[in-house]
């Protein structure tokens, strides 16, 4: 499931490439790259769904540690509207090799399950073709720079990742720091609140005239 | 006030004041100048991510470059709701669910105090406005101002009603304009309080039939069409009606208030039965199926019951004949159709944006009337506020790619080729003008097709919308003949403006209109004023003339999961990846010949 949402939301940022650039061409392997990915998704999906009958298995969600991983073509940081053309291609070259060489894996890991196996199978044929026209049309648009290029997405790759470390990092300290919050400094709170809720009585409220006066106030 | 000294030949004072919703689903930005709205757009639609929520940014700085206006030319910033009263009562409901919220708990205060409590902060250091221009309204003050002041009525009852405001979930109350300038008022006395809500009653069985909250309620509401209200009984155990004539739930049934992972609880399972997986298709043909159809209906039958026993009641203490609604609620058209034919008030309006989105527009207007004390202006009724659509755009991108291109500069040709593509079974992407503000396309940013056979749906929903088969389409009528195809109460073709009502279509042409018949017999109508979009109104007269019939079907343009599409290029590439063959961009028409894309 969680491969189908990326790819999705994958297929939409390319999408979206497709609609800012001013090249006729590239709008066009964009768009046909864009079809492909939201194609993939509905395939992880629909796969997904199977397994997930089969298993009889509840969608609970569980620890996610995708911050760890390297960034796919639908990490939610990308910002195409303000990308070029070549640090969008450079991007998406990087990301289709990374994603390429993770499926290569997954597919030969699966080999005992065959529908699983073939969804991998056909979507790694489809990132070949992604990873290689990314490469061409950047040697075409900057045949000068197009490594320095890949080199910059490359180190932009590696920013992004300490980014999400970092910030997943300091999520669970802040989600600790406030569980302890919580524990040791709520309770009384929590008692008057219990105690202020079991006197409301359902049903209307009167507005008090006064609180509608000022919009100054943000209380 | 601020003088707008470079607007040409205009040298006169005007206020402008910007309202801003955002932070929690569907943002957006509306530009008010001297009482009268002049741009509004929710951020998805620049932003091209569904129901975005982020502060809107984009869609501020396209009000204003519209208006010619810099944020320092701004008199006003209203955001939405007030944030710290919000804060209060997340903090409150964690307290009040101690120890069971201490997962919630640590997330709900990381998301509050890392930007949402922060807005007049937030606002200043984006559009460097001093911290005195900035206001707050509370949330269901801007609902009921964005259904009330835009409407065309002096005074009315106002009821608006959602999942969650800041406490309030539902408000009650009247307003009155008066044209002689000034004394606007808008009075909410009475409110129901978090978490007594009938949102969140309806966004419960929204997750339990495995849509996703503040999105797909309207799922339930079509899914509501092939089920029967056999369950109403177990859901009226969820609600009940309270001595003073509101509402209350009985909260052992949800956990909505306590926790963020899930809407109901075990006992709503025990009553209800095992919830449907997400990723399940509905099959209606199972006993599944029909028992989640059976309760999608149920809940609907009691929403309904509840608004239309409010409305009575909110009509017979006020002896108004003019009720405005407002809030997300307030998209319910089955509910609508009721409350009009049942409450006892003679014309009811819902604006087309009544959830969040509309808030912003609301805001600034509550500003302007109620704050500034402004005389009350005429608003145009309509909902086109957002961007243009640029033809050439969509001529340039299209003959690149190599499609049949016309640039028809006589209008009457164009009517008639579109009307012609109609008539031939062809489904047609119509973008014209301006984008419209709120989750309905009302002809601006549309998808039109024959309404005649069930084919058409079908073909609709697999190869153009992508969507579940049960969902039913819309159609567009002009205003005139909408009573010789619908079943109209009085009152009917005003809350037909906007889509906000669900109502019969007549039982002699169910089968001719099959393609916008829903299974329950009943169809979303839109009844279409020639002023409001004349463009439309023309091309339904003209398919009227060839057909007999001039109803066409009318859905949003957009595939599944992604916002109403806004320029021309978005069209063009929705139209690309999808089943319409013409695309209809201002003056420009373009045909689908061959693949727009291709791996050589």
């Amino acid at each position: 499931m969680r491969f189908g949402e990326t790819e999705t939301d994958g297929g939409r940022d390319i999408l979206r490439a497709a609609e800012v650039t001013s090249d006729p061409l590239l709008r066009r392997l964009y768009l046909v790259h864009a079809i492909d990915e939201l194609r993939h998704g509905a395939m992880f999906r629909q796969r997904a769904a199977s397994l997930l009958r089969a298993l009889r298995s509840s969608s609970k969600p569980m620890f996610r540690a995708d911050w760890l991983a390297p960034g796919g073509h639908g990490v939610d940081d990308l910002e195409v509207d303000g990308e070029s053309d070549h640090s969008m291609l450079a991007f998406l070259h990087l990301s289709e090799k990374a994603a390429a060489s993770r499926f290569t894996v997954y597919r030969e890991v699966l080999r005992d399950d065959p529908s699983t196996y073939a969804v991998f199978d056909e979507i790694l044929h489809d990132e070949t073709f992604h990873m290689n026209y990314t490469l061409t049309q950047l040697a075409r648009i900057s045949p000068q720079h197009h490594r320095r290029h890949i080199w910059r997405a490359r180190l932009s790759r590696l920013w992004k990742a300490y980014l999400r470390v970092a910030s997943a990092l300091a999520g669970v300290i802040g989600t600790l720091l406030m569980t302890g919050q919580y524990f040791v400094l709520m309770p009384p709170f929590a008692w008057l609140a219990k105690r202020a809720a079991r006197q409301e009585r359902p049903g209307w409220t009167a507005v008090a005239p006064d609180a509608r006066d000022s919009l100054t106030r943000q209380y | 006030m601020h003088a707008i000294r470079s607007r040409g030949s205009i040298d006169a004072d005007r206020m402008n004041i910007l309202g801003i919703s955002a932070h929690y689903h569907d943002s957006a930005a509306a530009l008010v100048i001297d009482g009268v709205p002049v741009s509004a757009v929710q951020e998805e639609r620049l932003s091209r991510r569904k129901n975005d929520a982020a502060f809107p940014l984009l869609a501020i700085e396209w009000c204003l470059e519209h208006a010619g206006l810099e944020p320092e030319d701004l008199d006003a910033v209203v955001f939405y709701e007030r944030p710290m009263l919000k804060f209060d009562r997340i903090l409150t409901c964690a307290l009040r669910a101690f120890p069971r919220s201490w997962r919630t708990f640590p997330e709900a205060m990381k998301s509050s105090l890392g930007d949402k409590v922060w807005v007049r902060g937030t606002i200043s250091s984006y559009l460097g406005v001093p911290a005195r221009k900035i206001l707050f309204t509370r949330h269901h003050q801007s609902h009921a101002a964005a259904a009330f002041l835009a409407a065309p009525t002096d005074r009315a009852a106002i009821l608006t009603t959602d999942g969650v405001g800041e406490w309030a979930t539902l408000t009650v109350g009247h307003g009155t304009r008066r044209t002689n300038g000034g004394g606007t008022t808008i009075t909410l006395p009475r409110e129901v309080r978090f978490p007594h809500s009938l949102g969140m009653l309806y966004s419960a069985f929204t997750a339990y039939l495995g849509f996703a909250i503040n999105e797909d309620e309207y799922k339930v509401m079509g899914l509501a069409g092939y089920g029967r209200p056999t369950v109403v009984d177990k859901v009226r155990r969820l609600i009940h009606q309270t001595a003073d004539g509101a509402f209350a739930l009985d909260l052992d049934y949800f956990e909505f208030h306590s926790t963020a992972t899930r809407s109901y609880s075990s006992r709503f399972i025990d009553l209800f039965g095992p919830p449907r997986p997400a990723y399940e298709p509905i099959d209606l043909s199972s006993a599944d199926g029909r028992r989640f159809a059976d309760c999608a209906a149920s809940v609907q039958c009691v929403l309904e019951d509840t608004l239309v026993t409010l409305a009575r009641s909110l009509h017979e203490e006020t002896g108004l004949s003019d009720l405005c609604l407002g809030g997300g609620v307030a998209l319910n058209g089955l509910a609508n159709a009721r409350i009009l034919t049942e409450s006892g008030f003679s014309r009811v309006f819902v604006p087309p944006a009544p959830g969040d989105a509309g808030c912003a527009l609301g805001a600034a207007l509550y500003a302007d009337r109620i704050h500034f004390d402004g005389p009350d202006r005429h608003i145009p009724d309509h909902p086109f506020w957002g961007p243009s659509v640029d033809g050439v755009e969509l001529a340039r991108l299209a003959s690149e790619d190599g499609h049949l291109v016309d640039r028809c500069e006589d209008e009457d040709v164009l009517i008639r080729q579109t009307a012609d593509d109609l008539t031939a079974g062809r489904v047609v992407g119509w973008m014209d003008g301006a984008l419209e503000l709120g989750p309905r396309a009302l002809g601006h940013r549309s998808i039109l097709a024959s309404a005649t056979g069930t084919e058409m749906r079908d073909r609709l929903n697999r190869e153009v919308k992508f969507r579940d088969e049960f969902r039913p389409f819309a159609p567009v009528v002009p205003i005139e003949a909408a009573d010789r195809y619908f079943e109209l109460p009085a009152g009917g073709a005003r809350l037909a403006r906007f889509m906000s009502a669900v109502f019969r279509v007549r039982p002699e042409w169910r089968t001719a209109l099959g393609a916008i018949t829903h299974v329950d017999g009943t169809t979303r109508l839109q009844a279409l004023d020639r002023e409001m979009a004349p463009r439309l109104y023309a091309l339904l007269q003209a398919y009227g003339r060839r057909t007999g019939v001039p109803v066409l079907l009318n859905t949003s343009f957009n595939l599944s999961g992604e916002p109403i599409v806004n320029r021309a290029v978005e069209g063009y590439s929705t139209f690309l990846r999808c089943g319409i063959d013409v695309l209809v961009a201002g003056q420009t028409r373009v045909m689908k010949k061959v693949s727009g894309a291709s791996r050589e």
